[in-house]
């Protein structure tokens, strides 16, 4: 039994033009089943609404953005904008089938990276484990800088 | 100027689409063919045709994948709509296509316009179908209309809840109402458009009963517009037995709901979840799925591709995709015969199922404000749905032949007997299942469920 001495919070969403919900609805299940309180968005959330939910709930840990439908870098487009706004100030992780086509390019993800999309993940599994890595570093960083 | 009394068109979208008269005479030359003489000829044939999937942001590029795809010989070919488009943001979807085209998931039918529409249709021997996943559709019918598509895809419960959060059943409902208002003008002048519903759903473990109650509810409201040729989609599950009894039940409850005086042509949507990565695993399943529409008596199999597994497919995985599916549903594999007893059974549960989902629906007067209100009360569900106006309190399972059953049908409302069934057979999947890692057992059994055909190639 794993116990925390405080509620971690954390934000979930699917990215604005994608309607993948199977995979959120999993998460969810999961991330609650690890202790976390999970704020979960759903499907074709915009970028806007994530950073409304994190003026809301401050004490989120990160915001977890999934894509499934190859838009990833377009729904994300205006994450730069937002962030020199200071908004969107967590650890933002992405996860799902980033772009279109079924050979994918590191080039895709350096495009992403460079977006401001803090972590990529490939498999749920290493979600919790990024996320206690992510609390213990715990470091004051600017993110998307 | 594009008006017509029953249909709702945004006025921007309507002043650039030719007139009403100009949209049903160019229909009446049949510049491609019609959808519907295709699935005719596919029933006296008694072997399902076969149709892909394909979609490409820019003009150049669709024209060039249809005229790749069409020597693969499907019978049908799609224009599959890019998310922006299907989430009626045409101004989104122009700004992607004149910056990067490559970057839409589909083709952006309303932006690019009916002109290039037309294009398209004359560009092939082989119909059009439009498919999508609009909530709200009327602006892209009204321009898949005037560029001559003789199928468009979509329903008011299957395109809204798997395909946004917050439209509300009302308002989905009320728009493809509109659109089966003018399918029915049109057959009643001879002019066929198809209307397939999509029963697949969130494609992720759906039980056939949920499935076929949402697609009846549909077609019952299209045919009370004058629609008179639906295509009725079931999403491969992955069970035989239970695939086949769910193809052969679209037609015994279609006759029971619908009557006569509408065409009615099942077809099996190939295994739309997590799909094996290796190839040879892929074209297993997608041949796997040619069989069983044939046995099942579909009129078409849309079909899937080996690199379902890493996101949208090349052309030449397509046409591979189409002659491994049309190889599936060949009399190659007439010497298959199944436990007939046990199709039978599987029949009579799915068709007891349905209809204690639908009959009290039907029954009331306000067949719309019904399905709303079944939705909200939880009377009506659907699995893992990405809109909030379902509740997906039912939980699916596999059972021990990795048929898909009830664990939970929430607020469902069977009969004991169906409960009790579903229970056991449910329970019955529960031994093969092994929590793995540090995943709880709710969500290592749904994993491994869905994960059916996907977890096999690691053999």
């Amino acid at each position: 039994m794993i116990t925390f001495e405080t509620a971690r919070t954390v934000i979930l969403g699917v990215a604005a033009s994608d309607a993948h919900a199977v995979a959120n609805q999993l998460i969810d299940r999961h991330l609650r089943a690890h202790g976390f309180t999970v704020m979960n968005l759903g499907v074709c959330t915009p970028l806007t609404e994530f950073a409304d939910a994190l003026d809301d709930e401050p004490g989120a840990e990160a915001v977890l953005i999934g894509s499934l439908n190859g838009h990833a870098y377009e729904d994300l487009h205006d994450l730069p904008t937002l962030r020199g706004r200071g908004r969107l100030r967590r650890p933002v992780i992405l996860g799902g089938n980033l772009s279109l086509g079924a050979h994918k390019q590191s080039a895709d993800l350096d495009r992403l990276h460079r977006l401001g999309v803090d972590h990529i993940l490939q498999d749920v599994a290493a979600l919790v484990p990024l996320l206690d890595m992510l609390r213990t570093a715990r470091v004051p960083v600017a993110h998307g800088v | 100027m594009f008006e017509h009394a029953a249909l709702e068109v945004s006025p921007a979208v309507a002043a650039r689409l030719p007139g009403w008269r100009d949209v049903t005479a160019h229909l009446r030359s049949r510049p491609g063919g019609r959808v519907v003489d295709v699935l005719r000829s596919a029933e006296r044939a008694g072997q399902p045709v076969v149709q892909p999937r394909c979609g490409v942001g820019g003009h150049r590029e669709m024209l060039a994948l249809l005229r790749a795809l069409e020597p693969a010989g499907p019978a049908v070919l799609s224009v599959t709509i890019d998310s922006y488009t299907r989430l009626g943001q045409f101004a989104e979807a122009a700004r992607v296509l004149a910056e990067a085209p490559e970057r839409l998931n589909g083709y952006p039918l309303v932006a690019h316009g009916w002109q290039r529409g037309r294009e398209l249709v004359a560009a092939v021997g082989t119909p059009l179908e439009v498919r999508h996943g609009s909530p709200d559709g009327r602006d892209l019918f009204a321009t898949a209309l005037a560029a001559g598509f003789t199928s468009f895809e979509g329903g008011g419960i299957g395109y809204n809840l798997p395909y946004c959060k917050n439209v509300p059943l009302a308002d989905s409902l009320r728009a493809w109402r509109q659109i089966d208002a003018v399918c029915g003008v049109l057959a009643a002048d001879g002019v066929i458009v198809d209307r397939e519903l999509f029963g697949t759903l969130t494609a992720v473990l759906v039980p056939p009963s949920t499935s076929i109650a949402v697609t009846v509810l549909e077609a019952v409201s299209a045919a009370r517009e004058g629609v008179r040729c639906l295509s009725i989609a079931y999403p491969q599950g992955g069970e035989i037995h239970q695939d086949v009894a769910a193809l052969r039940a679209i037609r015994t409850l279609t006759a029971r709901y619908l009557g006569a005086h509408v065409e009615v042509f099942p077809v099996l949507h190939q295994f739309m979840g997590a799909f094996p990565a290796d190839p040879a695993w892929a074209s297993g399943l997608i041949l796997y799925g040619g069989l069983v529409a044939r046995l099942g008596g579909a009129a078409k199999v849309v079909s899937k591709t080996d690199q379902e597994a890493r996101g949208l497919p090349d052309a030449t995985a397509n046409r591979r995709g189409i002659r491994t599916a049309t190889v599936g549903a060949s009399s190659m594999f007439g010497f298959v015969e199944l436990d007939e007893s046990r199709v039978a059974e599987e029949l009579s549960w799915i068709e007891r199922e349905v209809a204690e989902l639908v009959e009290p629906v039907l029954g009331a007067g306000d067949l719309a404000a019904a399905i709303e209100e079944g939705f909200r009360s939880g009377r009506l569900d659907i699995p893992f749905s990405a809109s909030r106006h379902a509740r997906s309190s039912i939980i699916p399972r596999r059972d021990a032949a990795g048929a898909i059953r009830y664990a939970d049908s929430g607020g469902l409302p069977f009969s004991a007997a169906v409960r009790r069934r579903n229970a056991v057979l449910s329970d019955s999947g529960g031994a093969l299942r092994t929590a793995g890692g540090d995943e709880t057992g709710e969500m290592a059994a749904m994993v491994h469920d869905i994960s059916y055909f996907s977890r096999r190639d690691a053999a």
